[in-house]
């Protein structure tokens, strides 16, 4: 009843979206595309529950930090960076996702492929970044068929941006950096659910965000090699996943250059504080100091 | 956030043949920050006899002194060590003092408790935050990761572990544990206490 | 602590009740204590009393303890079962146990179920239900049988077949049905293992084994893990670690046998 009711109320969620959809001119009878479901008409639809303030409502079942014995935990917590510099964007992501204090899993998937020139992050509400920017791809290549070129960076963050605005306040939750090369070079957009979409050189986004920007501020140049900056990538997402509890397990590292995004590798959080990348150290600031410092002193002391 | 959860740690203690062991995880945090991974949960007590403090960081340190003290003021009134059994009934009436403004720690205690006929039986033992005493025969555990040690615990325990075994079980039961949890981790310690010899070992543990 | 000296009150310390209600205020939730989520019955029979207790202890939806004693000593001819939180079962009866004791000793007389009875609940009301015990009391004195159940806030009831516990009202049901006065020993047992059984199958925070204790006019029979119908079966593969899977960055080792080597120094002492 309540839903009905919304339907052709003009006021509430449900007339916003219908008006955004007007605005956007979408067709409301293209249905069912690539098993999207009734999404593929612009802006979905979906239904919302029948209370006066759905975020709230969503938030009381959710929101574990609040009340630990919340019936739906959703998964968060993360550390994600993206960098612009001569060589194209570099992209590196953990691979942790946290529900309350249990590690769910250590093998998230954190970038999604959008296409391959466009990379997007996931920080925040793991199903909302995979649903819309899988949505987003779907998007891009719309784009790519009417207007025989390939969407610019610019164009596919601000869709994005404009998507989640208009569930603004609806409790979608995503930090995510749009990442690619177009005309116009390699790009960076960071793009968030409350509606800030922006672009910049050096993104860092979720609970370890903190630690890696601290690297990464400070071996960032533009002039970087292709191999410095995999490194600083690579680097700044160990020491996050260090410090961090809700960061770690492994490093996912793409590398977007002209031709396309490449993957470059997974490498475990662990290996890199003991061993390092090749074997020939590792990161871990305790086995610098080993055998050195008053507490741990040499062994001919 | 439980303030149990504040500084994260986690304690286990199991039984073996003629021996037992405790162990604890070597991370102490604030909230999702990891600020050092040198902060040891397990304090020894008499030579055979150790207790494991998890939980908010303040009261480890604070109980823990307040153990050596009151553990010092027996020894020096009966003018002998105090038996791990006795000990246990000390940290349990020590928590149930404060049973309306309780310290934030479960403790974990284990060691070689004396025979009548001479001889050393291993003990272990753990009280929730007011004292309550579980005498346990197998494993104990307490900590932000107590879930995931039940768990693991229960699956991987056997009776009558020789020393040397006992060390790989419960070193596999809390480096496991912890690696599904957010605020226990980065580095273990395991003491193996038999009737002659204390062994103790820093595990190579993940450190994220 | 209120001070470091080696004498002090006895009683609660409530200094850290402060700090607590802080981060209480704060919305930091304070931590659950171990509660037994128990089912304990207690009823009357020809010659005395039969207890019963399961031996589940549990923290939220965990189980903490599988083999728990719930039938707590008070005197040689009085037991108690306990449930609530599990600390305070603890120390009250153990509180209730010492003065009785003294109150035997300074009367001459074998202590009575009233006397505890009345120790309890006038404990427990001046707690005002803050310290969650809900106990069953029995024994038997020189009035004969004496059943009691005595609630958190200090209420008693004086009855011939009792349960309380989680599992009570399982257990409950299993009396109504089967409980007749002046029934025998045996029969009485039976009763008491069928209402324990039916708060370990049928409630949840009720479990493992089944504790019982019968009370006659000459002697008292703790009948220890009296069934055990959730013994767990054997593993069918062992899990040992082959030696040298753990990798370890140190190693101490502290032996604690005293070794002792004498040696001899300068010329031995001229005896001759």
């Amino acid at each position: 009843m309540n839903t009905l009711v919304q339907r052709f109320s003009t006021t509430g969620p449900a007339a916003e979206i219908r008006k955004a959809k007007e605005v956007l001119g979408e067709e409301d009878d293209v249905v069912d595309v690539m098993g999207f479901g009734n999404l593929a008409s612009g802006v979905p639809k979906f239904s919302i529950p029948g209370v006066p303030d759905p975020s709230a409502f969503l938030k009381m079942h959710t929101d574990d930090f609040a009340d630990p014995s919340c019936r739906i935990k959703i998964k968060h917590g993360t550390t994600t960076l993206a960098f612009r510099f001569k060589g194209g964007v570099i992209v590196a992501v953990d691979s942790r996702a946290t529900a309350g204090s249990y590690i769910a899993s250590g093998t998230v998937k954190k970038v999604i492929e959008i296409n391959p020139y466009l990379l997007g992050t996931m920080a925040g509400g793991a199903a909302d970044c995979q649903y819309w920017e899988t949505y987003l791809g779907i998007q891009c290549r719309l784009h790519e068929l009417r207007n025989r070129e390939r969407i610019s960076v610019a164009a596919a963050s601000k869709y994005l941006s404009n998507l989640v605005y208009s569930y603004k306040g609806m409790g979608l939750s995503m930090g995510t950096m749009i990442c690619g090369w177009d005309k116009t070079g390699p790009a960076v957009y960071y793009v968030d659910s409350d509606g800030t979409r922006l672009k910049g050189d050096v993104f860092s986004v979720g609970s370890g965000s903190t630690f890696a920007y601290g690297v990464l501020d400070q071996g960032y140049h533009w002039d970087l090699s292709d191999e410095e900056a995999q490194e600083l990538g690579r680097r700044s997402i160990y020491a996050a996943g260090h410090r961090d509890a809700f960061s770690g397990n492994t490093i996912n590292l793409y590398h977007v250059k002209e031709d396309g995004w490449k993957f470059i590798g997974n490498y475990d959080v662990s290996k890199m504080h003991y061993d390092g990348p090749d074997g020939r150290g590792g990161y871990g600031y305790d086995l610098r100091v080993e055998g050195k410092s008053s507490a741990n002193p040499p062994s001919s002391a | 956030m439980s303030i149990m959860q504040y500084n994260g740690g986690s304690v286990i203690a199991m039984v073996g043949k003629d021996c037992v062991a405790i162990a604890s995880d070597l991370r102490l945090g604030v909230q999702s920050l990891s600020i050092t991974s040198d902060f040891e949960k397990v304090f020894p007590v008499t030579d055979r006899l150790f207790i494991g403090l998890p939980g908010l960081a303040t009261d480890v340190t604070t109980l823990r002194e307040q153990f050596r003290y009151r553990v010092n003021m027996y020894t020096i009134k009966e003018e002998r060590e105090i038996e791990p059994q006795t000990f246990a009934q000390l940290v349990s009436s020590t928590l149930y003092e404060r049973r309306f403004g309780p310290y934030f720690i479960e403790p974990v205690i284990a060691g070689m408790q004396k025979t009548p006929a001479g001889g050393y039986a291993p003990f272990i033992a753990a009280t929730d935050l007011i004292g309550c005493l579980n005498f346990a025969k197998d494993f104990v555990v307490a900590g932000t990761a107590s879930e995931k040690l039940f768990g693991v615990a229960e699956g991987l325990w056997e009776p009558d572990m020789e020393a040397e075994d006992l060390f790989e079980t419960i070193s596999q039961t809390l480096l496991n544990a912890v690696d599904r949890d957010a605020f226990s981790g980065w580095g273990a310690v395991v003491h193996l206490i038999t009737k002659d010899q204390v062994i103790t070992r820093k595990l190579k543990g993940r450190m994220d | 602590m209120a001070s470091a000296s080696v004498y002090r009150g006895a009683g609660f310390d409530f200094s850290n009740t402060v700090r607590n209600s802080f981060l209480e205020q704060r919305g930091v939730p304070l931590p659950k204590a171990t509660s037994t989520g128990t089912t304990i019955v207690g009823c009357l029979f020809k010659d005395g009393i039969v207890l019963g207790a399961d031996t589940r202890a549990t923290e939220g939806p965990i189980v903490a303890d599988k083999n728990c004693e719930k039938i707590h000593f008070i005197s040689d001819n009085i037991r108690c079962c306990g449930a609530g939180t599990a600390a305070d079962t603890e120390f009250t009866t153990a509180l209730i146990a010492s003065n009785m004791e003294m109150h035997a000793l300074s009367t001459g007389r074998k202590p009575r179920v009233v006397t505890a009875m009345t120790m309890l609940k006038q404990m427990l009301y001046r707690y005002q239900g803050h310290i969650g015990a809900a106990l069953v009391l029995g024994g038997v004195d020189a009035t004969g049988p004496q059943l009691f159940t005595i609630h958190p806030h200090g209420s008693t009831d004086k009855l011939p077949y009792v349960t309380m516990g989680s599992g009570s009202l399982a257990a409950m049901a299993v009396f109504e049905a089967g409980w007749k006065p002046d029934m025998e020993r045996q029969e009485a047992l039976d009763l008491v293992t069928a209402a324990i059984s039916a708060g370990i199958f049928n409630d949840l925070g009720s479990g493992s084994n089944v504790d019982a204790c019968v009370i006659t006019a000459d002697r008292t029979e703790m009948l220890r893990n009296f069934v055990k119908p959730n013994e767990r079966v054997e593993k069918e593969r062992r899990y040992v670690f082959r030696r040298g899977t753990t990798a370890y960055k140190s190693e101490q080792i502290r032996s604690l046998v005293v070794e002792e080597t004498v040696t001899r120094t300068g010329e031995a002492m001229d005896t001759s």
